[in-house]
């Protein structure tokens, strides 16, 4: 360096003297690289410097002996792995995989620091050349002189296998292993991973269950058979997460479901004695669900079950509402229903999580049978009747409203609900007219639900028939309070006014009064004609009560709760001792069946016979004596004689209620084709009948002969026409 | 206005039976109201548009009027016509008598092999008078659907009465199903 006066940047200079490279420098290099890795494979680490090792590789790369080190690399490698190769191979017994696990370890802590040592090349020749990085390398090296060396490769796969098969026989097994194990064959890849353990696994787990689903499916009912099943599918999902990749437990578990349940599917549900059927029969919840939650995991598993449930479900449905035992009791009747479909509603929600389409089954199966009996609507009325009239009493509100919530969902598979209507309004008027409903709430509040579920025309006229009863008490304050002065002292009249479209129709029979009682009814008559004009009022001797006060003998004295029919017949023994049936009849000139009824009633039934009858038959002949029985006796006073109860109807009654509702049909079929044809204009035959049906669903089934027949009177009436091109069109005419 | 004895008169004129159908041709061209009925103003406007103005082209054209009876679609207008014809004044509906008598007389013309057993049927199941659609039905029935009735459709918009008829004629065993080969075979 010259010193001068001068200032002057200095710069420094590379060295001049040549930097030679040593021919032989790559080879002492990369001895010494390979005298390294031997120790290192040799668990003698500790003595090496890694600055010099790195150092090393660096250079070597550098002075472009990259090519040289990475095949240096392949060579050691893989002599170092035959000799590990050799000693797994001899490893004996149990010891096997202990020594491949080992090996392996020492494998990869020792490809972790060759790595580290040639990370430089890692990082820049090797990518350049597209070569192996050295990681990589070192799996694939292990992959193909240990895993994959003839000696091992099968060796390996069976220990495994045997280690599980003897897991699933009960026995424990190092868990631990397996899992390492199971991961070095992931870590090589996941065609390893399947090819040298999955795959066979699948096979041979698959064979294991055919065999032992075989031999269970003889020997055990279904209940037991799908607890094991059940155990195998844990067993499996736990055996995944403790040693297998998790991509493996779908397809375990596949095997397992295919094996143990959808093979034998049928067999298990339809099996004696033990499979759904009876399982559903005993509310056997716990058990279900597991086959249900079993069953969801197999396509058409769900199906299966339900489709057995449906036809179980329809079969007993159909027996138990066309056995002529069971269905002579309405009452009885209607709550075995009930308590069929509770029954199936429980085990749905508890056992088959309330699925939905199993809860669609369960209606659609009771929509068919209960329509099979076609006095249905009615015997469910005769339930309401019996609910409403005394079998609600002392009834908390909210378990009232639940049983009414029930009668509804009953209710809604009925398929002619005009003919649940019909009856429902007789019951209702009998009820009301005796006065004898339990809870006027709980009426209301079933119209309301019916109202609800079938519109506004289905109770209008219920809610009339309540508008009547109210209006009629005003009507009789009024007449009280108009008249009462000159009634004075003689009988208490009580009328309800019923509208006549709202109630149900009655013919009106001929009926003498008594003088006292005509007189007054005539009163009311004038009263009430006076404040409605242009109204007319004709009295329902049929549907009315009486009560009387009446002596027996001189002492007796009893409060007798009649019909009017029996009130007419009785007072006539107020002027005569003695009056034979013939006398009876002219005077009072009721109908002869419903005379009949009521002697019958009056004179033949053990503890109400206030009228002793001449013969003591009993049958009412025409030539009968009839006189009071002086010796009539009842340990109560109020004695009640011939209530009107709703009953279930007889052949006759049935027929005529039956011709009623067909009739009551007509119109509204007519009303719904014009409808249609209003808005469509033209439309052909078929769809017309289509339509129509649908419109009349939620009321009745419509016949499609019937709809012809009002097809063909709408076009004699000139509402519709047939096409001229197309005779099965046909035109609304305006 | 031309009535009974009118036209007795007038059949012997034209060397005609009353009771020939083709009377009901000729009342169909003069569009008369009702049958043994002619008004004036039909009688005439009838005739001219014959072209017929004298006794003797009024018999020339009655065979050329026979002739329109085979006419397909001048049959079906006179047959339509015949029922508003043939019924009482003021009805609706034709009496059942009546019309028996008119089908045995128009299907003497053109052939339908069902038709006594159709008059049969209306005497024994039905007994009530001929609606209009009905009467005009039958007819799309005889020319569509073959004796046999294997052609039938059961859904094939056809009144009431003729679906009847077809159960009436299976239940009479007049037409059976054959079991080999799904055809219905008629057997009279």
């Amino acid at each position: 360096m010259s010193s001068g006066p001068k200032k002057r940047n200095f710069q420094i200079e590379a060295f001049k003297h040549k930097v030679v490279v040593d021919p032989k420098y790559a080879e002492k290099t990369w001895k010494v690289l390979e005298d390294a890795i031997k120790e290192i494979y040799n668990h003698n680490a500790s003595g090496l410097s890694f600055e010099e090792l790195y150092r090393n590789a660096y250079n070597m790369v550098l002075h472009k002996f990259g090519e040289k080190l990475y095949s240096g690399l392949v060579s050691t490698m893989t002599l170092h792995l035959q000799s590990m190769s050799k000693s797994i191979e001899a490893a004996q017994g149990a010891s096997f995989l202990d020594e491949l696990n080992a090996k392996w370890n020492d494998h990869n802590k020792a490809l972790q620091m060759i790595r580290d040592i040639l990370m430089y090349m890692d990082r820049t020749f090797i990518p350049s050349t597209h070569k192996t990085p050295v990681h990589e390398l070192g799996l694939n090296l292990w992959r193909d002189y240990v895993i994959h060396s003839s000696k091992i490769q099968s060796r390996l796969l069976n220990t495994i296998l045997e280690l599980i098969q003897r897991e699933r026989t009960g026995e424990v097994i190092n868990r631990g292993l397996m899992r390492n194990i199971i991961k070095m064959l992931m870590d090589l890849g996941p065609s390893v991973y399947q090819e040298d353990f999955e795959k066979p696994f699948l096979n041979v787990s698959a064979d294991f269950y055919r065999a032992e689903s075989q031999e269970y499916i003889e020997c055990c009912d279904c209940a037991d058979y799908l607890k094991k099943a059940e155990r195998r599918l844990n067993e499996e999902i736990d055996r995944v997460s403790h040693y297998l990749d998790t991509k493996t437990e779908p397809k375990i578990t596949n095997v397992v479901e295919k094996e143990m349940i959808a093979n034998h599917m049928l067999r298990l549900v339809h099996m004696e004695n033990s499979g759904l059927v009876k399982m559903l029969l005993d509310d056997k919840s716990e058990d279900l669900a597991r086959m249900y939650n079993l069953f969801r995991r197999v396509s058409d598993g769900l199906s299966t079950i339900r489709d057995v449930m449906t036809s179980h479900i329809r079969d007993t449905g159909k027996q138990l509402v066309t056995d002529p035992e069971k269905s002579k009791n309405p009452v009885e009747f209607v709550e075995t229903l009930l308590e069929k479909r509770d029954k199936y509603d429980k085990i749905i929600i508890s056992a088959f999580s309330n699925d939905k389409t199993f809860q669609n089954a369960l209606s659609s199966s009771f929509e068919y049978f209960i329509n099979l009996n076609p006095r249905s609507p009615e015997y469910m009325s005769l339930f309401v009747d019996d609910k409403l009239r005394k079998g609600l009493k002392g009834v908390k509100d909210e378990d009232v409203e639940l049983i009414l919530d029930k009668v509804m969902i009953l209710f809604r598979y009925l398929q002619e609900k005009d003919v649940f209507e019909k009856y429902y309004k007789q019951h209702l008027a009998k009820r009301l007219l005796s006065g004898k409903t339990v809870s006027d709430d709980a009426e209301r509040s079933l119209i309301v639900k019916l109202k609800t579920e079938c519109g506004y025309q289905f109770t209008s006229k219920l809610e009339g028939m309540f508008t009547d009863m109210k209006t009629s008490q005003d009507t009789m304050q009024g007449f009280y309070a108009a008249c009462g002065a000159e009634l004075g002292n003689g009988p208490t009249l009580v009328v309800q006014v019923l509208t006549t479209g709202s109630w149900p129709t009655q013919s009106t029979n001929t009926c003498n009064l008594p003088a006292e009682l005509s007189t007054l009814c005539e009163k009311f008559r004038s009263y009430y004609l006076g404040t409605h004009t242009g109204r007319r009022l004709t009295w329902q001797t049929n549907m009315g009560t009486a009560d009387l006060r009446a002596t027996f003998g001189t002492v007796q004295k009893y409060e007798l709760n009649v019909s009017t029919y029996q009130m007419c017949v009785l007072m006539l023994f107020n002027n005569t001792e003695h009056l034979s049936y013939k006398e009876i009849e002219q005077a009072t000139e009721i109908p002869s069946s419903d005379l009949k009824r009521c002697l019958q009633s009056l004179a033949c039934v053990k503890g109400k016979n206030v009228l002793r009858k001449e013969p003591m038959s009993k049958d009412i002949g025409e030539d009968d004596a009839f006189s009071v029985n002086d010796n009539f006796t009842s340990k109560l006073r109020k004695v009640k004689i011939g209530t009107v109860v709703a009953q279930k109807e007889s052949e006759p009654e049935k027929q005529e209620t039956r011709q009623r509702v067909e009739e009551d049909r007509k119109p509204q079929i007519e009303a719904a084709i014009v409808r249609i044809m209003k808005s469509r204009r033209v439309l052909d035959h078929n769809n017309i009948i289509a339509e129509v049906t649908k419109q009349l669903q939620s009321r009745f089934l419509a016949n499609p002969g019937e709809i012809k027949k009002r097809i063909e009177s709408l076009i004699e009436r000139d509402f519709l026409e047939r096409d001229n091109a197309d005779r099965r069109l046909y035109r609304y005419l305006a | 206005m031309i009535l009974v004895d009118g036209i007795t008169l007038l059949c012997n004129d034209l060397q005609v039976d009353p009771q020939d159908i083709v009377m009901l041709v000729v009342s169909w061209h003069m569009k008369a109201a009702t049958m043994c009925e002619f008004s004036k103003q039909e009688f005439i406007t009838g005739l001219q548009s014959l072209g017929i103005d004298s006794l003797e082209k009024f018999r020339e054209r009655i065979s050329f009027m026979r002739s329109e009876l085979k006419d397909e679609q001048k049959f079906r207008e006179i047959y339509n016509y015949a029922f508003g014809w043939a019924k009482e004044k003021g009805q609706k509906s034709l009496a059942l008598d009546t019309a028996i008598g008119m089908w045995q007389l128009l299907f003497a013309e053109k052939q339908w092999p069902l038709v006594d057993h159709w008059c049969q049927f209306l005497q024994a199941r039905h007994n009530k008078a001929i609606s209009r659609d009905t009467w005009s039905q039958l007819l799309e029935f005889a020319r569509i659907v073959v004796p046999a009735l294997s052609n039938y459709d059961p859904e094939g918009a056809w009144p009431y009465l003729i679906d009847e008829f077809v159960d009436y004629l299976t239940e009479c065993g007049i037409i059976q199903k054959d079991n080999v080969s799904d055809d219905w075979s008629y057997k009279l």
